[in-house]
């Protein structure tokens, strides 16, 4: 590890950049003696594609779920465009996607659509814009629980993207896809980003995260060892080659 | 932040999940033969004594439908409602939660309470599905020639939806403590089978176990099955069942803490013991019985709601004892209804077993301003001239025009059987066919989506 490197870094002001959408700080979550997550700090910049990158078990879903209001915390705070951001009002800005999740599983994909594209008012034109951009249109009529574990994914990403939350933190997107798949996801995840929406993205295959996230965030263990853009990592480490996998392993 | 989110999705999506469930289809084919047992049963036994009560107008008067054919095919519902029930209401959060849906259902723009109330009434629904079979052989009474006085049969199936709400409540509350549909099922099961062998085996007895008695969600029913419309008892359910679905309200979001969520209980069961408190001193009830079972004659009703002084009524008997059970239904459960201003008090050794030393025993003394009485008798025959006499006042003449006919019916329901045991059930399982085929896709979001799948392409 870098002599600089804190195991507890704060926030460059210059890669931070000036209006952070999101601030987490100090985010603190034990289950009993087990520290699941350690003081962790970072921001997330609008319009921006966040990889929170680390093992399993590293804190990634915790970190997610505590953020998003699912999971009581233990000490820290989560600002939004610097006013805090008390849970019970969070799921009025940021919408979490959990991994593993089969929802209303006796129900077609096309009912589950209809209903959350009903909750938030969304229009016929921007569900069929999301059913083709994730090629969901051969499943509408399946029921959820006899799809594949890809196309459920698919479902997944598509209700996070038919819900009009500015920020949306999705738990391993890309589980379950080929190369091919996941290269098209991504390319729809950049799109929407582009379009103004930011994401923060829980991932574990490093290979994905570098191809769709702007910047990332290293978690291991609970503690937060690394953050920054691609490049920034790079120079923190000082592999001015390396790819993400290597830059992890120099950081934790 | 996002706007008010429209309850209709919500609770589209709350009604279809319930009915998609096999827990309903089940419970209502497992109704069918049950409540149509009982209600075969019951008509066999009412014919019976109609049989016997031909010619003679004095036992024609006993025989009442509400006793002899409504009570016991609701009871089988009863039996139905308790044990299946909690499954049928549980599967409306324990699905989500093992799905792992309600991570997704709570970030919905909808409050906690909100989200509960759309379940119960999902619940409700899912209820009066259920109901189908005991409705149906009011029909089959009614097909057979029988009697039905609307307003006290529309009085019993007010007693069974309540019933039914305050199980699947409990139910509700149960899935959002518990992990696993599993535990909840446990959970509930225990509440309910619980209360009702609290209400085997406490009831009639005096003191604690007579308290914890009351207790019991059976003692909800047993006033609707008597006949006796009670606003302080429609209440108090009602506060129940709001109860629950606060206290699951307060349970459902996973991101609060856990002592949080005990302190909000806490609250939570303070505001209800309070407001049970004030509901329990609403003293309206109405008879509802075509018979006039729980009141007195109208002559005698119109001249006790006259007396205005306090009558005290001090009784000499333990509460096990049937000349108390009786001269409690018999006089002061109607007395308590019209006179204004009537106190009661239970003076009695701690049991039954205990009264041969006690000479008084047995002895219900009568107060009425400086004017005292004691008689050992449990009729209203004797007691009611005994009050008009302490109050200086002349019995009203006999009351013509009281008597209950009766609706005594001699015939045969077991034909019936075909409809519960064959008919019934393949309606269901074809209801059930037809709600689970997945519903037709929108052609206007098809159209849009080829659109879009046609700009994607080119």
């Amino acid at each position: 590890m870098d002599a600089n490197t804190s195991l507890h870094p704060t926030i460059d002001p210059v890669d931070a950049g000036a209006g952070a959408l999101l601030r987490v700080a100090g985010l603190t979550k034990r289950y009993g003696d087990e520290a699941a997550l350690a003081d962790v700090t970072f921001e997330v910049r609008a319009g921006e594609v966040l990889g929170l990158i680390g093992p399993n078990g590293a804190g990634k879903t915790t970190l997610l779920e505590t953020v998003a209001g699912l999971v009581p915390t233990d000490a820290g705070s989560v600002d939004w465009r610097g006013a805090p951001l008390p849970r019970a009002r969070r799921r009025d800005f940021m919408l979490y996607m959990p991994d593993g999740i089969r929802p209303y599983r006796d129900q077609t994909v096309a009912w589950v659509l209809s209903f959350f594209a009903g909750v938030y008012r969304q229009p016929t034109d921007h569900v069929a814009t999301t059913i083709a951009a994730l090629e969901l249109a051969s499943v509408l009529g399946k029921r959820v629980h006899s799809l594949s574990k890809g196309f459920n994914r698919r479902l997944l990403l598509a209700l996070a993207l038919i819900a009009p939350h500015p920020l949306v933190l999705m738990d391993e997107p890309f589980d379950g896809f080929d190369l091919r798949q996941s290269r098209a996801i991504a390319a729809v995840l950049r799109r929407t980003a582009a379009a103004g929406r930011t994401f923060v993205l829980a991932i574990h295959q490093l290979g994905d995260a570098e191809r769709v996230c702007d910047r990332f965030i290293l978690l291991s263990q609970g503690r937060l060892r690394g953050e920054g853009t691609l490049d920034r990592l790079r120079a923190t480490t000082r592999l001015p080659a390396a790819h993400l996998e290597e830059i992890f392993l120099a950081l934790t | 932040m996002l706007a008010r989110a429209p309850l209709r999705p919500l609770l589209a999506k709350e009604l279809r999940e319930i009915v998609s469930g096999r827990a309903l289809w089940i419970m209502l084919l497992l109704l069918c033969p049950l409540v149509g047992y009982s209600f075969v049963q019951a008509v066999s036994l009412y014919a019976e004594a109609s049989a016997g009560a031909q010619g003679s107008p004095v036992l024609s008067r006993s025989l009442s439908p509400f006793d002899g054919i409504l009570v016991p095919s609701f009871g089988a519902f009863y039996i139905g409602v308790t044990l299946l029930f909690p499954f049928v209401a549980i599967r409306a959060l324990g699905q989500e939660k093992e799905s792992g849906a309600l991570r997704l259902l709570v970030q919905l723009p909808y409050p906690a309470p909100v989200l509960i109330g759309g379940k119960l009434i999902a619940v409700a629904v899912a209820w009066v599905i259920c109901s189908v079979p005991a409705l149906s052989a009011l029909v089959a009474w009614r097909l057979l020639g029988g009697h039905l006085a609307p307003v006290e049969t529309l009085t019993l199936v007010l007693g069974h939806l309540l019933y039914g709400l305050l199980v699947g409540a409990i139910a509700l509350f149960a899935a959002a403590v518990t992990e696993s549909a599993a535990t909840a099922a446990i959970v509930a099961l225990a509440v309910t089978i619980g209360s009702w062998v609290l209400d085997f085996t406490l009831a009639g007895r005096p003191g604690l176990a007579a308290w914890i008695a009351q207790l019991s969600l059976t003692q909800a029913l047993h006033g609707f099955e008597q006949g006796v419309l009670s606003a302080g008892l429609v209440l108090g359910i009602a506060v129940a069942i709001a109860a629950f679905a606060a206290l699951a309200a307060v349970w459902l979001p996973p991101g609060v803490t856990v002592r949080t969520k005990l302190l909000r209980s806490a609250g939570c069961i303070v505001v209800t013991a309070a407001v049970l408190g004030g509901v329990s001193q609403v003293r309206l009830a109405i008879d509802v019985t075509e018979d006039r079972r729980n009141s007195f004659a109208v002559a005698d009703e119109r001249l006790l709601v006259t007396l205005a002084g306090p009558l005290t009524v001090t009784i000499h008997l333990a509460p096990e004892d049937p000349r108390y059970v009786d001269v409690q239904r018999a006089v002061f459960a109607k007395l308590s209804r019209v006179l204004p201003d009537l106190t009661i008090r239970i003076v009695a050794p701690h049991s039954f077993a205990a009264s041969g030393s006690d000479e008084r025993y047995g002895e219900i003394e009568y107060a009425y301003g400086s004017r005292r009485d004691v008689s050992r008798s449990t009729s209203p025959r004797e007691i009611l001239p005994l009050i008009y006499g302490l109050a200086g006042v002349s019995p009203p003449a006999g009351a013509a025009g009281d008597d209950y006919p009766g609706h005594p019916l001699v015939t045969d329901a077991t034909p019936m059987l075909a409809w519960f045991c064959a008919a019934l059930p393949l309606a269901i399982v074809l209801a059930w066919l037809i709600v689970r085929r997945p519903p037709r896709v929108d052609p206007a979001l098809i159209k849009r989506t080829t659109q879009e799948e046609g700009h994607a392409t080119l």
